[in-house]
Formats: structure tokens, sequence, C-alpha cells
């Protein structure tokens, strides 16, 4: 025992150089997204199962909206090989799962069941990123491509027990019943809008991710109301919650609308609760759909539902939080949060009061 | 009047505190159940408190009683149990604390549930009053914080009150233990059905929505025949709430359609 | 009973109409029905609610919240009411606490042990149950009652009078920046008091992924059972650096440093953990401030002694008395010429020396873990067993302290040590395993093995990370 302790004395450079090692080690093996352990569970992803089950998933997609379905558009959405893909059919085939007529490929009704089951999975588990969880919007598909691999459908049962069964994922998708029910699809492409048509947007698909990212950064989610104020030759100009917007037929095909005839045009742009100064009274005009779940909830217990009157009281020593007195109460909301609340542009001034 | 709290009873023979026997956590026996339901920190705890005399700490943060608390009291002879619900917002939503809340008062049928609202914030405090009175027929309104309420200048109406609610409003200030005694005789006269309640039920204002609930509300008025509550147990089912789901499933929902009877001995 | 016409398949069809009338019906549907309801509240609210003349408490209120939140004051008084609260706590516990270590250790122990020797009890009996487990737990009880009935009241005044979450209102937007919830000030603060009741604290954060971290980096918080040790180690090995006029000054500058450390560590981790392990957990941010009321103050001290003291008090007494036992135990019984914790110390000092610590204080607060207040005195009785002095302390297995620092140092000196080995004590003091109070409350509170596990080894690892850093450098340096 002496003699290692007076080793130990003698060899502290040493020692330290490998803590340091050791230390860096760790750190890129657990670092987010880029690490080993990411790279590590990656690599997993990539097995026959996980094949057969993306290609049974888009095969189900072509048949919900009607787009025929070959060898080459399968190699193309997996991003694989033909070769690969034609290997990948071949075994398909011998599974029972698909049938081949005039190079097209379907699903048989087995291959249709297994397909929505695995979707069922998808949109539940994106729902729960969505409500439950602080993951980003970008990545809620990209981590239910990874678990639905990974669960199984009773875990995705209990889940779905637990928020409420869902019956539309983040993007207005309808998530297909247990019992593999699901309805017709509604509504019509944007791109399919004549000028001057008022819609609500029902869907936004989420893929591809270049794409869908894109269209978030816009600004445009499900449940918005639009109004196609023109159609150029390569553009398509809208008023989006009043906002102009401008997209390209192969951005505006990614969106499902539900035409509205009598509805009244929403002209005026709604302002954030951020921009209301002390003192200044307003009603509120609703809560951003981009404000979800938990943070959802908690504001509307709080009593932020349209047509309540909100005040800024008071601003938090550094600056951030605001309070806001809303039915009798005072509440704090962060300025992350009140970017996400609309307000009627039309403020009273309440300045004898809250003089500063 | 309405803004005084109804203490001058509290020397009369049949309001006597002597009435009142608190029982902390003995609760064997029981004739009554009374669910205790309310917002965060609008001194639920302490009505809590001062009915069956234990202490379970009040502190001024929204939301401090975590778990559920039970607790009994003797009033005129009857033994009642006493359920502190945990303080919701609301009962529309998927928390757990909602959850426990709706489920008991909706299963468990508790003979008189007690809404304990703080006057000095009642329209928020409404809300969930409203949603409580979809799912029973028999409750108290406990207009808690009386004191505070006229300090700031608020006055409520508490006949006006009652009459919209349809329940017995009484006006209390907890923390002074004013009003309690006149809540322990509304609680009896509603548990025993001296007072009959006729609570407001809220009707949406979109057609689309209130054709889904009445379409269901007939399927399920025909397959559980005399099941109270049916538009909300409809709406429930369309906000896909599991625990009605499941009841419906296993034909339990077709238990709660008997009212609990008036005395149980 | 059951109806005929009940049938599975019936049930079945009331099922799958709600599911399709839910694909009909609009997404935010859920949002409409919680409109009406509060449409419907706010018609009844005007028709039965009056606002008579100006809402005078309500402009009073915020009168005070102008006050107390705004730029330049706000912070001076939330440090100069919670230093307020510490400096109450710190006087005002020294003279009780000195009074129940003199009633129970000086004269009770004694007294114990001569009843035992009346009795004729075998010498193990009474080294077991009175040196072990009575001693162990009257330490507990004498250092830890005093400041906590204390410092929990006077805290839940503050709480009850509706002044803390002004302070989480202010504090919020520097843990935002780490991504926690400015209520992580209390718990910080409640931490300074207890660990444990820190932890118990962080129910008051309503969002999952915030309570998450307020109760993982609780334990950077220096609780009232270590600040004994950073005291007596820093005017033992940092003060003596200095000349005495300046001793006092330097050595509580030390300690200071330690808590502000501790601080930065529990901001550093809440900023690591969001990023990591706790990314996706949900999370919400508002914070209600209600209005001042006078706090019930006979009440409030009613149920903070017995929610929170008393309750704290005997979770750490409960597992004192084990680790009484087992510090009795663990110097006395022998394997060979030598006893267990002689063998731990020599087997375990290489090991130690790495990270500038050595195998005594390793020892210590492995059997010390029901409460940091024990550690110091068990350091001193295992530093004396090990090193083999004699006249000092009351024998093996006997915990003890000294009224005399110098005294002390001497003890430490004789044991082999250093100033290394005083700095990477502070250090360890304050980034090590949580006392078994806490873990206990850490997994009553979180419902997971794996939140408590983290809790649990994450600061140890940081600790040993530390002292093995600070060592080397030092080692280099010289």
């Amino acid at each position: 025992m002496q003699v290692i302790g007076s080793i130990i004395y003698t060899i502290h450079g040493e020692l330290l150089f490998a803590g340091i090692l050791l230390l860096v080690f760790v750190l890129w093996f657990f670092f987010p997204k880029k690490g080993g352990y990411a790279l590590i569970s990656t690599a997993m992803m990539n097995s026959q199962k996980v094949m057969v089950e993306d290609a049974l998933k888009y095969l189900f997609d072509c048949a919900y909206k009607n787009v025929p379905c070959n060898l080459n558009s399968i190699a193309g959405n997996l991003q694989i090989s033909s070769d690969k893909a034609g290997r990948l059919i071949e075994k398909l085939l011998k599974m029972n799962l698909v049938r081949v007529q005039n190079q097209e490929i379907s699903l048989t009704d087995i291959g249709r069941s297994y397909a929505l089951r695995i979707v069922r999975v998808h949109r539940i588990w994106e729902r729960y990123f969505a409500d439950e969880t602080s993951i980003a919007q970008k990545d809620w598909h990209e981590e239910a491509c990874k678990i639905e691999h990974l669960v199984s459908i009773e875990a995705t049962e209990e889940l779905a027990a637990k928020i409420g069964n869902p019956v539309f994922d983040p993007h207005g998708d309808p998530i297909p019943t247990s019992e593999g029910k699901l309805p017709k699809p509604k509504g019509i492409l944007l791109n399919a809008m004549k000028g001057g048509d008022i819609g609500k947007i029902i869907h936004i698909e989420d893929e591809p991710q270049n794409i869908y990212e894109q269209l978030v950064v816009q600004g445009l989610y499900p449940g918005m109301q639009v109004y196609v104020t023109e159609i150029l030759d390569n553009k398509i100009v809208l008023a989006a919650d009043g906002d102009e917007c401008m997209l390209t037929p192969l951005f505006a095909a990614q969106i499902t609308v539900e035409k509205l005839s009598n509805e009244e045009r929403k002209t005026t742009k709604n302002e954030l609760l951020s921009e209301l100064r002390l003192g200044e009274t307003a009603e509120i005009a609703g809560i951003s759909p981009n404000c979800r779940g938990l943070q959802r909830r908690r504001l509307m217990d709080l009593g932020i539902i349209p047509g309540s009157k909100i005040t800024a009281v008071l601003q938090s020593a550094s600056g951030d939080p605001v309070a806001y007195s809303v039915l009798g109460t005072t509440i704090g909301i962060r300025k992350q949060q009140s970017d996400l609340i609309f307000i009627k542009p039309k403020k009273e001034k309440n300045n004898e009061q809250y003089n500063k | 009047m309405s803004n005084t709290i109804n203490n001058n009873c509290e020397g009369c023979p049949a309001y006597s505190k002597s009435n009142l026997v608190r029982l902390g956590v003995d609760m064997e026996n029981v004739d009554y159940v009374i669910a205790m339901a309310g917002n965060p920190n609008t001194g639920k705890s302490t009505v809590f408190n001062n009915l069956t005399g234990l202490r379970q700490h009040t502190g001024n943060w929204p939301g401090k009683t975590v778990i559920r608390a039970e607790g009994g009291f003797i009033f005129n002879e009857k033994k009642y149990k006493i359920v502190d619900l945990p303080g919701t917002y609301s009962l529309l939503s998927t928390s757990t604390d909602e959850e426990v809340a709706r489920n008991f008062i909706l299963f468990g049928q508790p003979d008189v549930t007690v809404i304990v609202v703080d006057a000095t914030r009642l329209e928020r405090n409404l809300n969930l009053a409203l949603q409580i009175l979809e799912l029973t027929n028999k409750a108290v309104l406990c207009l808690n914080m009386m004191d505070e309420a006229s300090r700031n200048g608020v006055e409520v109406d508490v006949r006006a009150l009652s009459k919209e609610l349809g329940i017995p409003v009484i006006p209390a200030a907890a923390r002074k233990r004013q009003g309690i005694q006149e809540l322990l005789h509304t609680i009896e006269e509603v548990a025993t059905g001296k007072y009959v309640c006729k609570p407001r039920k809220i009707k949406s204002n979109s057609p689309k929505l209130n054709h889904a609930i009445e379409k269901i509300a007939a399927m399920l008025n025909k397959e559980f025949p005399g099941l109270p509550h049916v538009n909300w147990v409809a709406l429930r089912l369309l906000e896909g709430d599991n625990s009605i789901i499941e009841a419906i499933k296993s034909g339990d929902l077709g238990n709660i359609n008997v009212q609990s009877p008036q005395i149980q001995v | 009973m059951e109806d005929i016409k009940n049938t599975p398949s019936d049930r079945e069809a009331i099922l799958s109409a709600a599911n399709a009338a839910r694909w009909d019906l609009d997404m935010d549907f859920h949002d409409t029905v919680i409109e009406t309801i509060y449409q419907e509240a706010s018609q009844i609210a005007r028709k039965t609610v009056k606002q008579k003349g100006d809402k005078a408490a309500y402009s009073y209120d915020l009168k005070i919240d102008k006050i107390v939140t705004s730029r330049w004051l706000g912070f001076p008084i939330m440090f100069l009411l919670l230093a307020l609260v510490f400096w109450i706590t710190v006087a005002g516990a020294n003279y009780p606490s000195q009074a129940l270590s003199f009633l129970l250790i000086d004269k009770l122990h004694p007294l114990l042990k001569s009843a035992m020797e009346f009795l004729h009890a075998p010498w193990w009996l009474t080294g077991v149950l009175i040196d072990g487990a009575y001693l162990s737990m009257a330490w507990v009880i004498a250092v830890m009652l005093p400041p906590m009935a204390i410092f929990f009241p006077l805290y839940t005044l503050l709480e009850d009078l509706g002044y803390l979450p002004r302070v989480a209102f202010n504090m919020d937007s520097l843990f935002r920046k780490v991504g926690a919830h400015g209520k992580q000030a209390l718990t910080m603060s409640m931490g300074f008091g207890c660990n444990a009741a820190g932890v118990v604290a962080a129910r008051v954060i309503d969002s999952p992924r915030e309570r998450l971290i307020a109760i993982i980096t609780n334990n950077f918080s220096l609780c009232n059972g270590r600040w004994p040790t950073q005291i007596l180690i820093a005017s033992i090995f940092i003060g003596g650096l200095v000349a005495a006029p300046f001793a006092g000054i330097v050595s509580a500058a030390a300690v200071v440093s330690v808590a502000v450390l501790g601080i930065l560590f529990s901001l550093l981790v809440s900023w690591g953990l969001n990023k990591t392990v706790l990314r996706g957990e949900a999370s919400s941010f508002s914070l209600e401030l209600p209005p001042y009321r006078p706090p019930q103050v006979w009440q409030t001290l009613y149920t903070s002694l017995i929610d929170r003291t008393l309750i704290v008090l005997w979770r750490a007494v409960v597992f004192a008395i084990p680790a009484g036992i087992v510090i009795w135990l663990v110097a006395n019984v022998k394997i060979g010429d030598l006893s267990i914790a002689e063998h731990f110390i020599q087997w375990s000092n290489p090991f130690a020396f790495i990270f500038g610590l050595n195998g005594v204080i390793l020892l210590a607060y492995i059997i010390a873990i029901p409460a940091n207040e024990i550690v110091i005195p068990t350091i001193l009785m295992l530093t004396v067993l090990s090193s083999k002095l004699s006249g000092i302390g009351d024998g093996a297995g006997v915990m003890f302290e000294l009224d005399s620092v110098a005294d002390t140092a001497n003890i430490l000196h004789a044991g082999g040590w250093t100033l290394l080995t005083g700095v990477n004590l502070m250090l360890f003091s304050l980034l090590h395993n949580p006392c078994s109070t806490t873990i206990v409350t850490i997994y009553r509170e979180t419902n997971s093995v794996k939140w408590t596990a983290l809790a649990t080894f994450l600061p140890i690892i940081l600790g040993l990370i530390v002292c093995f850093f600070t060592t080397q450098i030092w080692y280099l340096l010289q």
C-alpha cells in the first residue's frame, strides 16, 4: 500500500493528463446529438425491421393520398439504392405485405393493418411530444420516427389513454383508431385555391423536413385562417392572420386547407401581449397555437381567454417577467410567453392608477 | 345585506358550537360524504381545518395541498366525512390533479360538494364552479374571504348569485372562523335533501359541438337509461377522457345512474 | 341486474361514434368549450359583483410591489431580508445549541454510561447503545434542532405574508437563462437551511422540468449542517495563513466563497440538466403574485414546527441511530490487529490522495451519511484512532469535538492534514452526495429511482472531479 502511495506522489503530471482525457471523453460521449452515445443509437436504427416499417408507412401514405407508387419512388423516399429497394420489395412480397401490379406497388390487407399500426404509434407519439414535452417542433417527426420502431403497441395505447386519446396529430393528420379506422381525407391543397378564397389550414405535411421547417418559420400552423390575395405565375400570395406571405406552388402543395365560404375575413393583425406597456389595458384575442400542452393549459387556467381584459401592472427588478392583472389576479409572465399571446389592438389608457 | 356575514346565529340553540364535534381523521361509519373543491389559494384548506379541527399547512401560495386530504366531523348527531380535493382551476384538462377531482365528484357521488371560492376574484373562480355543477346536483358554494372583499370594496349579491347558480351560497371568512356554522347548516340541508339544488348547466354556442354532444348523449341515454349529467359525459367522450371510456367499456357507467340514497345508516 | 340491452358492441358503437364526431370537430374545440364557460362566468359576475369606490387595498398592494420589484430597491431589499433571516438563525441558534449539547452530550451521556455500568452491562453493549446510537442521535438533535426551529418559522412567515413570490419574480430572469424557474431562488435559500426541506419546498414549482431541476440541484446549497464544518476548517487552514487580526475575515471570506461556488454550481448544473437529461420534460412558466396578507403568527409557528422542523428532525434521527451504531462498530470490531476503520483508511488512502483527501475523510463521509452535522466529530475520532494519538477524545468509536480550535488543529495536523487537505475538504463538503434524509425526501417527492440516483451521484462525481483537478494542478504548480 505504501508503495502505491509513493508512486502516486511522483506521477502527478501524468495523472492530470489522464484526468483531462477522461473528462473530455465523457463529455464527448454524452454530448447531445453529436456525441458517442447519440452516434451509437443512430447506427442501431438502420436495421431491416426499420426499413420494412418505413416502406409500409410510405406505401400507406401513397394509398391515402391516391398517388401511385413504384420501386423508384420507394428508393427515393427511403433514401436507398434501387438495388436495395428491390431486395426490400422482394422481402415484403415474401412476407405477404405488398403486391405488385404493372410496376405499381400497393399494400395487401395484412400490410395495410401493419402500416396502420405504425402510423397510429407514430402520430400518437408526435402528439405526445407536441403536448407533453419540450421537444422542439422540428424534432417531433424525427423523434417519432425513431421511437415508432422501438415501442410496443401496448405502451402506446397506455400513452394515448393518458393524453386523452387524441384523434389528430400536431400536423393535423387524423390518427387511425386502434381498430384501424381512418376518416377520408378532407380539404383541398392550398395551390388549388383561387384568388379571393378564404380557407383554414387543416394540415401541413411534415415531409420533406426542410420544406416543413421553412413553413414553420413563415409562421403557418394548422387552424390558421388564410386569404388568397392573388395568384402570380410562380407564386401564391396570401394574407395569413393579417401578415402577407408568399409561397411557391411547391410549398403551397404541402398545405391542406378547408375552404370557408361565409366566414368574415380577418383583416386586422393582432398585437402581442409583450407589446403592452405598463399601465395599459387590452382585450385578449387568443393564444398562439405554437403555445401548447402544459403551458397553454396553465395560461388558460389563469384566465388568458379571448375576451378577458388584461393590464400590465409591474415589471420585475430585472425587466422580465412582467406581471399582468387578469380577472383580479396578478400573474408574472415571461416575454417568451407573452410573445405567444395575442391582444386586440385597441388599448385603453388607464394612467392615473399606474403612473410610474 | 349582501356584504355582511351572517354570524348572528352563533348563539341560537340550533347553531350552537356544541353541535359540531371535530373528528380529525377518525372516520368510521359515516352518514354523509362531502367533497371540497375549489381553485388553489382560495382558503379551501382553512375551511377544511375549521370543519375537521385538523391543521393542514396553508401557505400563501397557489396550490399548497398536493395530496388528497380527508377528515371528519359530527354535526347534529350525523357523522360526516370530508374529502379535500386538490385545488384546480378547471376540470377539463388532462392533469392528474384535475382527474382526481373530476373522478371523485362524478364516480364517488359525494352527498354534497362544497365549492370554495374567493369572493375577491369571483369571476375567475366561477369558471370552476360552473364546471362542477355540470357533474353534480348537490353543491354548496362557500363564498370565502368576504372580509378581504369588503376591505377591497367588492360587493357580492349573495341572493342573486344563488339564483344564478341554482345552489345555496354561504358568505364566509374562514380565517376568522366566520360563516362556518351557516355552512354546516346548509351542508346538512343539502345532504338530507331539505334543500333541492337546481344547478345551472352550460350550453355551448358552437352548433357543430352542440350537435355532436346531442348525438352522443342520445346514444348514452339509450344505453344507460337515467344516467345523470349525460351532456357532460358526452363532452368528456369528445375530449377522449379515458376514465369515461373505460367506464363505458366495462358498463360501470350504468352504476352512477341511481342517485345515492338520501340517508345512509 | 345488468340490462340486457347493454351489450359490449352497443358500447363500442358509442365510442366509435364519439371518435367519428371528434374527427369532424375543429382541432381547437377544447378551447371553444373553455371560452364558453368563461363567458358564462363573466356574465354571472357582471350581474352579481359590484366594485365600490376605489380599489384601496389593491393599490396599496401595488405600491408595495412597485417598491419591492423596483430596479434599484428590489434586490437590496431581498438580500437584506434574507441576510436578516440567516443572521437571526445563526445568532439565535448558538445559545440553545450549546445548551442542548451541554445537556445531552456533556451531562446525560456520562450519566447514561454510568447507569449502564451500574447495571453491569457488557462494555460492547454500552458502546453500541450509548457511545454509538445515543451519542449520534444527541449530536444530530443538538446541532440541527435550534437553527431549524428558528429558520423555518421565519421563512414560513415571509411565505405567508406573500413576499416570497416577489423574490421569485425578481430572480426569474437569472434562472430563466439556465432553464430553471424563478421559484428555484426560494428552494435554494430554503436549502441553505436544510436540503431536505428545500426539496420539499420545490412543490411550489408547478412545472415538472423546472421542479426536477430544483430538486436535483438543491444539494448545492450549503446547508445548515455543513456551515460549521466550513467555518472550522477555514479558520484552521485558511485563517492560519494570514496575520491574526485578519484571520477571522479571511476565513469568513473563504466560507462565503464556498457558498457562492455552490450557487454557481447549482446554476451550471441546472443549465446542463436542461440541455441533456431533462431536455424533453414538459415545461411551463407562470407565477402568481398573491395579495399580501397579514400572517397568522401563532398558527405559522405551530405548523412550521410540526410540518417542517419535527418531520425533518425525525427523519434525521431515524437515520442517525443506526449510523451511530455503525460508527462505533467500525472503530471497535477488529480484524487481526486493526479495527475495520483502520483497515479501510489504510486501504483507501492512496486512492484518496489522488483527490487530495485521505482515507479518514472518505470513511467519515460514508458512515456519517445521515447528517452532515456528525462528519467533523467522526473525522476527529477516526483521526485519533488511525494516528494512534493518546489522551485525546473519549476512546474508539466515541465521537467528540473540542472547544478549542487550536487543539482541533493539532489533531488534524498530527493526522497529516495540510492546507491542500483543508481546501479539498471544504470543496468536498460542498460537493458530495446529499445526506440520507435528503435522499429519502428526493425519492418521496419524485417517486423515481432514476432522478434520486442522479441527485445522489451527480454531486459526488462533481466533487471528486473538482478535488482531483485542484490537487493535481496544485502539485503541478509546486
